[in-house]
């Protein structure tokens, strides 16, 4: 039996009892994400969101019918026709929640031959006060002008329009939620992995540990394989609510389970390096709780962050809890990628070797 | 060449000792310059012997012990414990010492049995969690929490902890820190049936009362020198030769009538007692009565007393033990 085995699984086991037997720690891993599953999968369970935009055609020619088409693919837009005039009223009574026109001249100016010096414009009503709507219209209509332009350049002005993904693209609430609580619940877990060697810190229960023979390798590593069990059962959980009650089911289970993996690895050592800053159980608490509302908001867990204003977007580029709940979301239910699977799994990987090696220099053991 | 190289060889004659140090010294970098926590210490810790460290707080007790325990490495110096180099060799001492920690909490949600268990699992060789529990008296409480413990319990269960792999050498941290006088008689019991089996026990302690009852030697530390090295009667008698004799003081007595009483060599006061230091405790009281008949002064509630350990350490540090 090799050192670090010795003890490892006995460990592991009185982890896990101590684990469950504190309500405290049960209540905030399992019960809290299972709340968050049901309550937003319940409170927008409409299915899929559609807008209803007003379609105003005041050039009636053909590149004006197949730029409607362009739009009409698009699966969150639900287009009514109608003059500008009753477009717009309609718009303030609440029944549209947008309007696009298309001004006279669109034709000819697509058919004319050579570079125009300016753009054609198209117009877009958007309502500011209702901001997740005007933002998913705008967005969508960015991407199908832009999808035109491309097809545009360089070749005949032929209009085929074809509609880019977006980030929206046709999942319902609970497909997007399910994941994005699984991903959210691995963060919880693992930021707040280190607290009970914190805690044994403080209570000199690792300096007790460090006069028995018991490898440091040993008690990091039970405490490690203590939260991936946590993390098994918190990914059944979920995603059996997900299955019962929303119909999500689970498109890749290996590649799901593995991301699990890496996902918990990875938290759990970003929960080694706060650990490896606060001195007492209770900064080490509060240190984890500054570090989970950021990612827990800034990381596309509750809404995509295709919705978040623009100057914060970078900021989710950055945090490892957006690359892990975009790879959930691609395995378990291929909603649109926020970036390539590799990439997601690139990052992470990043995120755990920087801070395996700051917790392993800095942890202070006594 | 090369005479006055420094041996690398770190190898003490134990000379059948369980525990050997030679000048070992240890020093913090702390806020205000470097801090000797241990300075030049030199002790021997004999095969089956209670050996006592006492100190003030911050006398540097826990650095020392920790080194002989293996969980601290020294800076300078050698030492030797079961004859191994704890700072080379401290994962095969930690098979064979145990350690009792008095501020170290236990696993507050697992039971008694689940705790010692946990802790057998750590070592090559291990005693039985059962012979554990009804040595220690825990087995009305064996399926109880550790949280749930009284602190008797806790005490008794924390060195049964330390027991778990029939060590030959079990360091105690003030193991009856909080008890009451009749759980501390019984640990004490435990203790001394540590020794009766061939165990060493190292042991620190503030109560001058259990180091006088179980102790067969005891060190006295401060700022991390000893002061002090012996059986106890040693020590106490080394410093004081005289007893002192004590009564309530009596206003017609002066100092200087007192102090030419046969034999006493110093008058002091202490609240409302009047204390005499004599080389001959009958000889005192004689002449001490015959002037007290003289003044009228009649049944002077004499008290005599020999000085104790607490007494050689106020004089030693000028502190109180449990300062």
């Amino acid at each position: 039996m090799s050192r670090f085995t010795r003890g490892l699984l006995p460990l592991t086991i009185a982890n896990v009892k101590s684990y469950v037997r504190d309500r405290g720690a049960l209540f905030w891993t399992i019960a809290f994400p299972v709340l968050f599953v049901v309550l937003f999968g319940s409170l927008f369970s409409g299915g899929t969101t559609k807008f209803t935009v007003g379609w105003v055609d005041q050039d009636q020619s053909a590149a004006a019918t197949s730029l409607r088409q362009g739009f009409a693919a698009v699966s969150l837009l639900d287009l009514k026709d109608a003059n500008q005039d009753d477009a717009l009223a309609q718009m303030r009574d609440g029944k549209l929640d947008a309007v696009i026109v298309v001004p006279a001249g669109l034709g000819t100016a697509l058919s004319s031959t050579g570079s125009t010096s300016t753009p054609f414009q198209l117009i877009l009503y958007t309502d500011p006060s209702k901001q997740s709507a005007s933002g998913t219209v705008q967005q969508v209509v960015a991407q199908v002008v832009g999808g035109i332009n491309q097809t545009l350049s360089g070749k005949p002005p032929e209009l085929a329009v074809q509609p880019q993904t977006l980030q929206t693209q046709n999942l319902t609430n609970a497909a997007y939620f399910v994941p994005s609580i699984l991903a959210m619940a691995l963060m919880q877990l693992g930021v707040f992995a280190a607290i009970p060697l914190v805690a044994q810190r403080e209570k000199q229960i690792l300096k007790r540990l460090s006069a028995t023979p018991l490898a440091r390798s040993t008690l990091v590593g039970s405490n490690v394989f203590t939260r991936l069990l946590i993390a098994v059962v918190q990914t059944l959980i979920i995603v059996g609510i997900g299955a019962v009650l929303f119909g999500v089911s689970v498109l890749q289970p290996l590649a799901v389970a593995a991301l699990v993996v890496l996902g918990a690895v990875t938290f759990v050592s970003i929960g080694y390096v706060i650990a490896s800053y606060a001195r007492t159980e209770d900064s080490a608490n509060t240190l984890a709780s500054v570090v989970q509302f950021p990612l827990m908001f800034l990381s596309g867990i509750f809404f995509p962050i295709a919705f978040m204003p623009q100057w914060l977007q970078p900021v989710a580029a950055f945090l490892p809890l957006t690359y892990l709940g975009d790879a959930l979301r691609q395995t378990m239910v291929g909603g649109a990628a926020y970036a390539p699977l590799y990439i997601d799994v690139l990052v992470l990987a990043g995120w755990l070797a920087v801070t395996f090696l700051i917790s392993a220099r800095y942890f202070r053991w006594q | 060449m090369a005479v006055d190289a420094q041996p690398t060889d770190t190898h003490l004659d134990a000379d059948g000792d369980v525990i050997v140090t030679e000048g070992l010294t240890k020093v913090f970098e702390g806020r205000g310059g470097p801090l000797r926590a241990v300075e030049n210490l030199s002790l021997r810790v004999h095969r089956a012997e209670i050996f006592g460290l006492l100190g003030p707080n911050g006398a540097g007790k826990t650095t020392t012990v920790e080194i002989l325990e293996g969980i601290n490495k020294s800076d300078s110096g050698k030492v030797s414990v079961l004859g191994l180099d704890p700072n080379r060799d401290s994962t095969q001492l930690k098979e064979r010492i145990g350690v009792q920690l008095q501020t170290a909490a236990l696993y507050p949600n697992l039971t008694v049995v689940e705790l010692i268990d946990v802790f057998r699992s750590f070592y090559k060789h291990s005693l039985p969690t059962s012979q554990l529990i009804s040595e220690y008296g825990l087995e009305e409480r064996k399926t109880g929490l550790t949280k749930e413990l009284s602190g008797g319990q806790r005490q008794r269960l924390s060195v049964a902890l330390a027991m778990v792999n029939d060590p030959e050498l079990i360091f105690l941290d003030e193991p009856t820190t909080g008890l009451d006088p009749q759980a501390r008689r019984s640990l004490w019991d435990r203790v001394a049936a540590l020794k009766a089996e061939g165990r060493t026990v190292v042991m620190t302690t503030h109560y001058m009362e259990e180091a006088e009852q179980l102790c067969d030697r005891v060190a006295i530390m401060d700022h991390g020198r000893i002061l002090e090295l012996g059986t106890v009667d040693a020590v106490v008698s080394g410093h004081f030769k005289e007893r002192s004799v004590r009564f309530a003081t009596v206003p017609a007595f002066d100092d200087a009538h007192l102090a030419q009483l046969r034999a006493v060599t110093r008058v002091a006061h202490e609240t409302d007692e009047t204390v005499l230091y004599t080389t001959d405790v009958p000889a005192t009281i004689g002449d001490l009565e015959r002037l007290g008949e003289r003044v009228g002064a009649k049944n002077l509630d004499v008290a005599v007393k020999r000085p104790t350990l607490e007494d050689v350490f106020l004089e030693l540090t000028g502190r109180a033990l449990r300062d």
